[in-house]
């Protein structure tokens, strides 16, 4: 059927050969890598005594629904401005969002707008699907993301049930006139990666490494009114704090009688507590 | 059958190495639809996914679209690979064997469509090639697809594809000329005929189904968990998700096979080799599924329809009734009439390969809309904030984009029949062969332990890149213990089965 020349490719020798090449580079390989797994835990995360929470209160009694914490929010994290077009598109990027009304859907509320930053759920569905680790839980509580590590496919848009992640559809655009003013502490994110809402994150590490100079931990009276929604809200709606410290606003007011969070249900755990006199949200 | 041996220096079988001009033409029409894909690619490319139909969720949009459900589909229609080599090795039906190589090369083209048309769906595509590999995570059901479909589903069927086909291939290395014997020899890896390799084929092949089978329910059932483990998704968090994504694997992969099989059939003249009984037990298989998949459907709206909560209820009225109403019901159609079709001819006994084909690429329809269903309408309208409502476009990119993957698909098989017996060749055992002794304890024990060696190596590597992977109990976990461990995942099960190939082709020690 065959000839002796064909079937010398395939001698013993020659396949065991090829095959201990195979088996060493693994090896190798493997031996290489293995410390890796007896890395100590870096120094930053072991000086940290008591995890802080990130959390944020948002007062629907205050709210007057003027809309300064989308705006302000836009200008802080380099949001890509955007006009009638890109909303009629569905392409619009918003970190904090303003819902209308009621409509028909199973929330039936008297507020007229529900200010909707990402809720940086404790069980937060988006981490457990991205698939290469671009979001994930820090050890302060925010589910945080790694614009330049997201590939793009979207599935914790279609994760998270509150539908508080944005996808750049298309490169982000900023007028001319605008470009000398985008905010230098937050990266612009190309297109093709899904982004959201960090809680100013970049305001909170600035804050940490003044406290590491001037060696003073910063105050609760610091940190209320530290992402750029809080700061701009006129009525002061929204307070942000750390609700592992009971003495804190934030912790505070979590705990009160007219506290809820949206979509409890789910066991998301969400980080972002609501305040209302009335019982404003049936959770269907 | 084709007796080969008998006449060597006759013409190659089955219309192999002649391209007539209908190849040609279909060649050139391929290629065309192929090009107006990659052009619409590369707008995805430059402009971003602006050029597609799909938009936020929440702000009247979809965030998946054609692109998720044509990778469902893909994978989908592989399940006819490996369901027939099963049933042919494992239940012994003999009038499905001509067909085993027409339904596995169909495994093995739309395997990477799926992956392909995923990569299409992708932001940053190139990212996403790149990063998988390096940081890929168990914890998201798309490490699944990512690894078990592509790598544990594709390698296991090209490992039997490859075994199944070298006495075909150590027969075109005999008797073939021209530039393309290095491929006959490569594939035939030393193939000789004796009696032992073939007694060893019979055993690996028996095997390799067992094992394959577990896999093909777990690659089907990771896609079906996408959707189904996501709670805040109405119309999607169901324990049906997997099974259904299963039974809908079977519907839509043996509808493509009795559409291949029929094709190929009248195309290159092999009503000798396809008979009608292969057909035909293809379509009772295929009524058998259908009505599986129909009474999921039945209980999936009545559970919806009962006692679910609000939403549930909702996008349920939305599909059945509502804006996706048109799908839905001729999603219905094109089960019911094919599955009534099949099944008459299953119990009357009347047989026409023409309707048979008919009913395979009717439920492809059934099989790309529902999909579509199970993917746009939660996202649209299973909003469980005072978001508006949102419809789906399916866009010119996307359709270019999905065409020319099928295309491609077509293409690989138009060139494949051209290269090599798309049905296997059925040879007589020469008498010199068939008195052969069989080889030594020695040999056998030699080629056992390299087998085992393999193996165990293969399963290693696959346990620890997967636990390296998962990180299981450290935070944060942004990276895999190990680097690359999803590659050291995948490798361990190609190893595993590679040990398969390794049982057959390893080599006695030289005479």
């Amino acid at each position: 059927m065959t000839s002796g020349v064909e079937n010398s490719l395939w001698t013993r020798k020659r396949f065991a050969k090829a095959l201990a090449l195979a088996v060493g580079t693994v090896l190798g390989y493997a031996a290489k890598a293995f410390p890796a797994v007896t890395a100590p835990v870096p120094p930053a995360l072991a000086a940290i005594k008591r995890p802080r929470h990130w959390g944020m209160v948002i007062d629907l009694d205050l709210c007057t629904g003027c809309g300064a914490c989308s705006v302000a929010c836009k200008v802080e994290n380099n949001v890509p401005m955007t006009g009638n077009d890109e909303t009629h598109q569905g392409t619009e990027i918003e970190w904090m969002s303003l819902l209308p009304g009621p409509g028909d859907s199973t929330v039936h509320r008297r507020a007229d707008m529900l200010p909707m930053p990402c809720m940086h759920c404790g069980n937060a569905p988006c981490v457990k699907v991205c698939p290469v680790g671009a979001t994930y839980k820090n050890e302060e509580g925010l589910t945080v993301q790694i614009w330049d590590r997201c590939i793009g496919c979207r599935y914790c848009m279609t994760a998270c049930p509150y539908s508080r992640r944005s996808f750049n559809w298309a490169p982000p655009q900023w007028p001319d006139s605008y470009k000398n003013y985008l905010n230098p502490d937050v990266a612009t994110r190309p297109k093709g990666v899904v982004e959201k809402c960090t809680f100013c994150y970049h305001r909170i590490r600035s804050m940490n490494e003044k406290a590491k100079v001037t060696g003073q931990p910063p105050g609760d009276e610091d940190i209320r009114y530290l992402p750029a929604c809080a700061q701009s809200c006129p009525p002061k709606a929204i307070v942000f704090g750390d609700l592992n410290d009971p003495q804190s606003l934030a912790a505070k007011l979590s705990k009160s009688s007219r506290a809820f969070t949206l979509l409890s249900h789910l066991g998301t755990e969400p980080s972002v507590y609501y305040l209302s006199r009335n019982q404003i949200i049936d959770e269907g | 059958m084709t007796d080969a041996t008998s006449e060597p220096a006759s013409p190659l079988p089955q219309g192999v190495g002649k391209c007539g001009p209908g190849f040609w033409i279909a060649g050139i029409i391929l290629l065309a639809v192929l090009s107006w894909g990659i052009y619409g690619f590369l707008q995805q490319i430059l402009h971003g996914l602006i050029v597609t139909g799909m938009r936020t969720i929440g702000q009247g949009g979809a965030a998946w679209g054609l692109y998720i459900a044509f990778d469902v589909y893909f994978i989908g229609v592989s399940f006819a690979g490996i369901a027939v080599a099963a049933l042919v090795r494992l239940l012994a039906i003999a009038d499905l064997r001509p067909l085993t190589r027409i339904a596995e090369l169909l495994t093995l083209v739309t395997l990477p469509l799926g992956a392909l048309v995923v990569l299409a769906d992708l932001g940053r595509p190139f990212h996403g090639l790149f990063s998988l590999p390096r940081v890929a995570r168990p914890h998201s059901p798309f490490f699944g697809t990512f690894t078990l479909v592509v790598a544990g589903y594709f390698f296991s069927s090209l490992v039997f594809f490859f075994l199944a086909g070298r006495s075909d291939a150590g027969w075109m290395r005999d008797h073939a000329r021209g530039s393309l014997k290095w491929f006959y020899r490569l594939w035939a890896a030393g193939y000789t005929g004796t009696r032992d390799e073939s007694e060893r084929h019979q055993r690996t092949s028996f095997w390799l189904s067992i094992f394959i089978l577990p896999v093909l329910v777990t690659a089907h059932s990771t896609l079906g968990f996408i959707f189904g483990i996501q709670g805040g998704r109405p119309g999607w968090f169901s324990a049906l998700q997997a099974p259904g994504f299963v039974v809908m694997a079977g519907v839509s992969g043996i509808g493509a096979l009795i559409v291949v099989a029929g094709l190929i059939r009248k195309v290159l003249h092999l009503e000798n080799q396809i008979r009608p009984e292969a057909i035909r037990w293809l379509g009772n298989m295929l009524w058998v599924l259908i009505l599986v998949y129909l009474y999921f459907m039945v209980v999936e709206e009545l559970t919806a329809n009962y006692a679910s909560s609000t939403l549930e209820t909702h996008v349920a009225h939305e599909i059945v009734s509502g804006h996706y109403a048109g799908w839905f019901w001729t999603v219905v159609i094109t089960l019911v009439v094919p599955m009534f079709i099949l099944l008459v001819m299953g119990i009357t006994g009347f047989q026409s390969i023409a309707l048979s084909m008919f009913c395979g690429a009717t439920v492809q329809v059934a099989a790309l809309l529902k999909r579509l269903l199970i993917v746009v309408p939660s996202q649209t309208h299973g909003l469980l904030l005072p978001y508006p409502e949102g419809t789906y476009r399916i866009s010119v990119t996307e359709i270019s984009v999905t065409a020319a993957l099928t295309a491609f698909g077509v293409l690989m098989f138009l060139v494949f029949v051209k290269i090599f017996p798309i049905i296997p060749l059925d040879r007589k055992t020469p008498a010199s062969q068939a008195v052969e002794p069989v080889e030594s304890h020695r040999r056998h024990a030699l080629r056992l332990s390299i087998f085992a060696m393999t193996l165990l190596l293969g399963l290693a590597l696959t346990v620890g890149g997967l636990v390296f992977s998962a990180r299981y109990g450290t935070q944060p976990f942004l990276d895999p213990v190990v680097p690359f461990s999803p590659v050291i995942f995948i490798v361990g099960i190609m190893l595993s089965f590679s040990a398969a190939a390794i049982y057959e082709i390893v080599p006695g020690p030289m005479k």
